[in-house]
């Protein structure tokens, strides 16, 4: 078989031994092959969103008789355009992404040089670093809520050993959301210590060979090699990040829960509130989509590049 | 730096790697060493290092808070949305990475939906589960509230799309050459996906059904909106401690333990694939 495939360059179409006859198309066998997994997302994805749609347009108050009523065209977006709840919560969710993500990059990518550096043990640091990852936030959060705890909880007793005054970790307003950030940021910067670190395990050694070769210095490498050379990876990661943070509800809930008053309470939890506590489902689809949007929208930017690499490589292999 | 020697920055160094190690498990320490604390040791000021252990929290944990129902629930629930993750994301994985069906465009509606913020559907899927379950289809597949159906079918959707971004990259990285030398020889399109294809991308099949069973197994969202109380699972178990007498601290650090404690064991020894798994996406794919 090999001879004559290969004898016969110019006219590739002529030897095949024994090729299977194709009853259906690549094309049909392809969407067939996608079809199950489909079936889930349209029927279980698609229809939730349109009921969630179709609500957004009617009066739905689901504690008084009326139930899901009437069509009132705009009105319920109106509302929650003119909340100051919902732009308050909206403010809190995207200042809390911020200072969380940024914290979580630059000490995820410190952390991630200083792993790097390793000579022994590299490994299993690594492994016990993504622990805090692999454990449920609504369990780990309620143990931190213990350890915030004012009179019993071990952090006030750690900072008062070395001398720095108690705090009320969760009950004070203007410490609340800090506390909730610094739970964040233990959970998820060794997400990016481990993306950061294997970014730096991939990077080509001639470069920077070159660079010690030519006597440049450990800052003028960071900041013309190794910087530039980790662009992609850390932009991805900082997505990713940003795209679950102003998702955040968990820790809200087992931190918290939205106080004191509302100086924690993000998006998601305004939402469980108006949703499931006051049961206005009009206001909240409403605006549960508007957040869809502007997480779709946000991230569509930023991901369509990712796409068309995607696509483009596909084509290569099929063609 | 080409020599060995422990010089002064490297201890300093390994020092430095060792104090964050620290900050980052310290809270894991302190969840098991108060699950083991008494009552009386465990809001004390300040908080005991040292104590007498008791299996009290635990004991109290599976007789009278029902843990075993919610293991055995969690385990289910997990694990079966875990296997039908795989089984359909891995076919409209290949799927897209060999032929792309769509152009890229069916790809990117299926990522899109991974944005959905859970709680902007958690209503829709309570109307929705609440019905099927008083349906004859909706009984026999347990899809109703307070079924496990309804809670598998959930998890399912919402991994999907992770699971097929994920497995994506593995695919595309097995080379087509053997895929194709395999039609040569007369394989049909299924039997060249079983026999080449599936044992290539094994490794990444394998990190996918890992993050799926980790995501299924922590989420709360749905599982505390969907159950209450025959398919009710472990993380609502622990979210249940808290009551209108106050939090019971004990047994929450007891079950949190049982919540936590699997994940962690899994992610320490599977911690080599896991970080394949996360990377991949990113730094190759």
């Amino acid at each position: 078989m090999t001879a004559d495939y290969m004898a016969d360059q110019t006219d590739i179409d002529v030897v095949r031994v024994a090729p299977k006859k194709q009853r259906i198309s690549d094309t049909v066998y392809s969407v067939l092959l996608i079809t199950p997994a489909m079936i889930l997302i349209l029927i279980f994805a698609l229809i939730p969103l349109g009921y969630a749609i179709n609500v957004s347009f009617r009066f739905a108050d689901l504690t008084s008789p009326r139930g899901v009523d009437t069509f009132v065209g705009l009105e319920n977006y109106h509302f929650v355009l003119n909340d100051s709840f919902f732009w308050d919560s909206a403010k809190r969710t995207l200042s809390f992404a911020v200072t969380a993500v940024s914290i979580e990059m630059i000490a995820g990518v410190a952390i991630a040089f200083l792993l790097n550096s390793m000579r022994w043990f590299k490994g299993i640091t690594r492994g016990l670093i993504i622990l805090p990852l692999a454990a449920s936030p609504v369990a780990v959060g309620l143990i931190w809520r213990n350890m915030y705890h004012s009179d019993f909880g071990v952090f006030n007793f750690l900072v008062s050993s070395i001398g720095l005054p108690e705090q009320n970790w969760l009950g004070n307003k203007d410490l609340a959301m800090s506390s909730v950030i610094a739970f964040d940021v233990w959970q998820w910067t060794p997400f990016v210590i481990l993306i950061a670190l294997a970014g730096l395990q991939a990077l080509p050694k001639e470069p920077f060979e070159a660079a010690q070769l030519d006597g440049a210095s450990t800052w003028r490498v960071l900041r013309k090699l190794t910087f530039p050379m980790l662009g992609p990876v850390l932009t991805l990661v900082f997505v990713l990040r940003a795209i679950d943070a102003i998702r955040l509800y968990d820790a809200v809930f087992s931190l918290t829960s939205g106080g004191p008053g509302t100086s924690t309470e993000v998006l998601t939890y305004y939402l469980h509130r108006v949703g499931l506590r006051f049961f206005r489902l009009d206001h909240g689809s409403a605006m549960a989509l508007l957040f869809l949007y502007a997480t779709v929208v946000f991230t569509a930017l930023v991901m369509r590049r990712f796409m068309r690499d995607i696509a483009a490589r596909t084509r290569q292999n099929v063609s | 730096m080409e020599s060995k020697k422990l010089t002064y920055g490297v201890l300093l160094r390994y020092i430095l790697i060792f104090a964050i190690l620290i900050m980052f498990l310290f809270p894991i320490y302190w969840m098991i060493l108060t699950s083991f604390k008494s009552s009386e040791d465990i809001l004390t000021r300040p908080p005991k290092f040292f104590f007498e252990p008791t299996l009290d929290n635990y004991r109290y944990a599976f007789e009278e808070a029902d843990f075993v129902k919610f293991i055995r629930n969690t385990v289910i629930v997990a694990g079966i949305s875990t296997m039908l993750v795989i089984s359909f994301g891995s076919l409209a994985s290949y799927s897209f990475a060999r032929w792309n069906p769509g152009d890229g465009h069916i790809m990117f509606f299926i990522l899109t939906t991974r944005m959905m913020p859970a709680i902007a559907v958690i209503m829709p899927f309570f109307l929705i589960f609440r019905d099927l379950g008083k349906t004859d289809i909706g009984k026999s597949l347990y899809l109703g509230l307070d079924q496990p159906g309804a809670l598998v079918v959930a998890y399912t959707v919402f991994n999907l799309p992770f699971a097929i971004w994920l497995m994506h990259s593995f695919f595309q990285d097995i080379p087509m050459e053997l895929e194709d030398s395999a039609r040569l020889d007369g394989y049909g399109r299924l039997q060249v996906f079983i026999r080449v294809v599936l044992p290539l991308a094994a490794p990444g099949i394998a990190v996918t059904a890992i993050f799926s069973l980790l995501f299924a197994w922590n989420e709360f969202l749905f599982a505390f909106i969907l159950t209450r109380d025959a398919a009710r699972t472990i993380t609502v178990g622990v979210s249940s401690f808290q009551t209108q007498q106050g939090i019971l601290w004990g047994p929450l650090s007891a079950a949190a333990v049982i919540c936590v404690v699997p994940m962690l064991v899994m992610a320490l020894f599977l911690q080599r694939y896991m970080v394949r798994g996360l990377t991949f996406g990113a730094v190759r794919g």
